[in-house]
């Protein structure tokens, strides 16, 4: 868990262009979102895409999304029960 | 100066029909053009759009056009609508006329490109193809393809509003006398380009369309040209442009506010302009495309203007699909077959009603409308509304102030890698992550320039680029042709449009006011400025901010960039 943890952390960074950031710096139950890091729609979308190559996780609509990233832990929880690879 | 804009000619072809006759029938019967795709190569064969039903080939005979081309979609479908509406206001001799031809689009003649873009790296035969996003040069095409070989040719890109703000600028160049007759609308193609990119954003429907419905799931795109022709105090007079707005809701570049202030404003402005009350509306032709974000944003608005007396409204789309920058001028024709042929557009695909959400109209019959609304709203906030009268508007006062009046108050240049950093002294990291050099180097020199002239933030904004989003546009290509269309970046997609730059600055100023973006090759300025000098010469605005930018690439990446802000203030 703490290994997919990091490797969300990494994936996020990286495909959100956080990069002055590192894995440290995202509080695994803060919010992505609102307060928290001040994530975006936009974002959002992004984590879909990122659930989708590395995990063949299909989201249907960013309204889907909207449990599953409230926070980095809850995204690996997600992960851990709906990965397909 | 003054005067009347009356509509003496109109053209159109979308999917409901090749012209005016076709789409009023189709529009009458209720029948939908939203299908399967028979045209546009791309694997995403699930997505219904609204094509055109000619092919390139087709389209070209009828133009009597020789040669091999290529064509650009949306060079030919743009010179047939022309063709229609000059045709229609008895105009065959122009060459004694100041004529401008002023089109909406924001996929240019992308559709070429995105053929050809692998093999233009390699082919040299290939490279006098337009590289990307060049949407000037469609305009070029169109004039020369209908007979406006001698029209001055100006493009706007304002994403989806874009050829209303055409019909706009038409009117205003007319209302001072700057030309004698206006051919304005717009022309958009389907694009393998903008069909992925709108996927990524996932408001794409996989069923057809179902504006204002609870259970609506997003768009489907479509394509189309129109275009009227304008004159002032015309004898064939069709219908009347009474009142117009072009406002911003500089909320995000891809998202619409919850409370619709951009269209809130656009609407109440328009309606000031026409001098009419939101009761004088029997009609409203919606944005409505569809996606859960703009019905219920767009349906707020409407609830601020109108109250709970709204007139009778639907969204077109449920027939054309959204047509995007030429959205504004294909519904603005419906709207005046709409008034000439007695009659309300029903909204199909409607049977859910949204809890607490406007209703849109199933369509009547027999009803004399003397005054139309069509709204046309686009990504980053450019937000458009147009009225439409029967009968002929009362004389305005109009007077322009004089033009040694204005100065420059302020000008920044940033050209330079080394300048970028100082961006982090107006914006936070988180802020800037995304963007692109030109992006960045656009908002440093507004910033500056707006820090120079101690103001917080301008009356209006408008930016000029031959090129648009270069090296964002052209990431995004090399992502479809990587990928084979699936699993692409949104964050590509959502800031390679040509109105980015205009609609940053408002974004992180908050100016509401007026925002356009033109694209005409190396007079994208020219029009940029004029623009600038005919508001404030009206009194429209104080300070308005010009912003010119483009950039050069090489293998794919900025390699040289420019972004010059002027801020321009009447005394």
């Amino acid at each position: 868990m703490e290994q997919l943890v990091e490797d969300i952390k990494l994936q996020i960074i990286d495909a959100l262009n956080l990069e002055d950031m590192t894995p440290d710096q995202i509080d695994n139950d803060a919010p992505l979102f609102g307060e928290g890091l001040g994530l975006d729609s936009i974002d959002a979308l992004e984590l879909i895409v990122i659930l989708d190559k590395c995990y063949g996780i299909k989201l249907k609509s960013p309204a889907e999304g909207k449990e599953v990233f409230k926070s980095v832990n809850c995204i690996a929880e997600y992960v851990q029960q709906h990965r397909t690879k | 100066m003054g005067g009347a804009i009356a509509i003496t000619g109109m053209g159109i072809l979308c999917a409901i029909g090749n012209d005016r006759k076709a789409v009023l029938d189709a529009l009458l019967k209720k029948e939908s053009g939203i299908g399967p795709m028979r045209y546009l190569r791309s694997i995403h064969t699930d997505i219904p759009v609204g094509e055109i039903k000619l092919s390139t080939e087709q389209m070209k005979q009828m133009l009597g056009l020789e040669g091999e081309g290529p064509f650009s979609r949306t060079s030919l479908m743009g010179a047939l609508a022309v063709r229609e509406a000059l045709q229609q206001a008895g105009i065959r001799d122009v060459s004694q006329k100041r004529v401008a031809l002023i089109s909406g689009t924001t996929v240019g003649v992308m559709d070429v490109t995105e053929q050809y873009f692998e093999r233009m790296k390699t082919e040299p035969e290939l490279q006098y193809l337009p590289h990307s996003n060049e949407c000037g040069r469609s305009t070029e095409e169109i004039a020369q393809y209908s007979g406006l070989g001698n029209a001055r040719c100006c493009t706007i890109c304002t994403a989806c509003s874009s050829a209303l703000n055409a019909m706009m600028l038409g009117a205003e160049m007319l209302k001072n006398d700057e030309v004698d007759l206006v051919v304005a609308g717009g022309s958009e193609p389907l694009s393998r380009y903008h069909l992925n990119g709108f996927n990524t954003l996932m408001i794409l429907d996989r069923e057809r369309c179902r504006p204002f419905d609870e259970t609506r799931a997003g768009l489907n795109l479509g394509e189309g040209a129109a275009f009227v022709v304008l004159e002032k105090d015309a004898p064939n007079t069709q219908a009347y442009i009474s009142g117009y707005a072009n406002r911003c809701d500089a909320f995000h570049q891809t998202a619409t506010s919850q409370d619709g202030e951009g269209a809130f404003l656009a609407m109440t402005e328009a309606l000031r302009k026409a001098g009419l009350k939101p009761g004088d509306i029997q009609y409203i032709n919606a944005h409505g495309t569809g996606t859960p974000d703009n019905d219920a944003s767009e349906s707020a608005a409407f609830k601020r203007v109108f109250g709970d007396s709204l007139p009778d409204m639907s969204s077109t789309k449920s027939y054309t699909g959204h047509t995007t920058s030429a959205a504004g001028s294909v519904e603005a024709v419906i709207c005046l077959l709409a008034m000439q042929n007695d009659f309300i557009p029903a909204s199909l695909g409607w049977s859910h009603p949204i809890p607490g959400g406007v209703i849109p109209t199933q369509g009547r019959t027999g009803v004399q409308l003397d005054y139309v609304m069509c709204n046309s709203f686009g990504f980053g906030g450019n937000d458009s509304c147009l009225i439409l009268s029967r009968a002929c508007p009362a004389p305005q006062e109009r007077t322009l102030a004089e033009e040694s009046r204005i100065r420059v108050e302020a000008r920044s240049v940033v050209s330079s890698d080394e300048q970028l950093p100082a961006l982090k002294e107006y914006l936070s990291p988180m802020d800037t992550r995304r963007m692109g050099k030109i992006l960045k180097a656009s908002l440093l020199s507004a910033f500056t320039v707006l820090k120079d002239a101690g103001l917080q933030k301008p009356d209006a904004i408008i930016a000029a680029t031959s090129r648009g989003m270069f090296e964002l546009s052209t990431l995004f290509l090399e992502d479809i042709c990587n990928n084979q269309e699936t699993l692409l970046k949104p964050t590509l997609f959502m800031q390679s449009t040509h109105n980015t730059v205009a609609s940053a600055i408002a974004i992180r100023t908050g100016c509401h006011g007026y925002n356009i973006t033109y694209s005409q090759g190396d007079e994208s300025s020219y029009w940029a400025v004029a623009d600038a000098k005919r508001l404030l010469r009206l009194g429209e605005a104080r300070h308005v901010l010009v912003c010119a930018f483009d950039e050069e690439l090489q293998d794919g990446r900025t390699s040289a960039f420019q972004a010059e802000t002027t801020l321009y203030t009447i005394d």
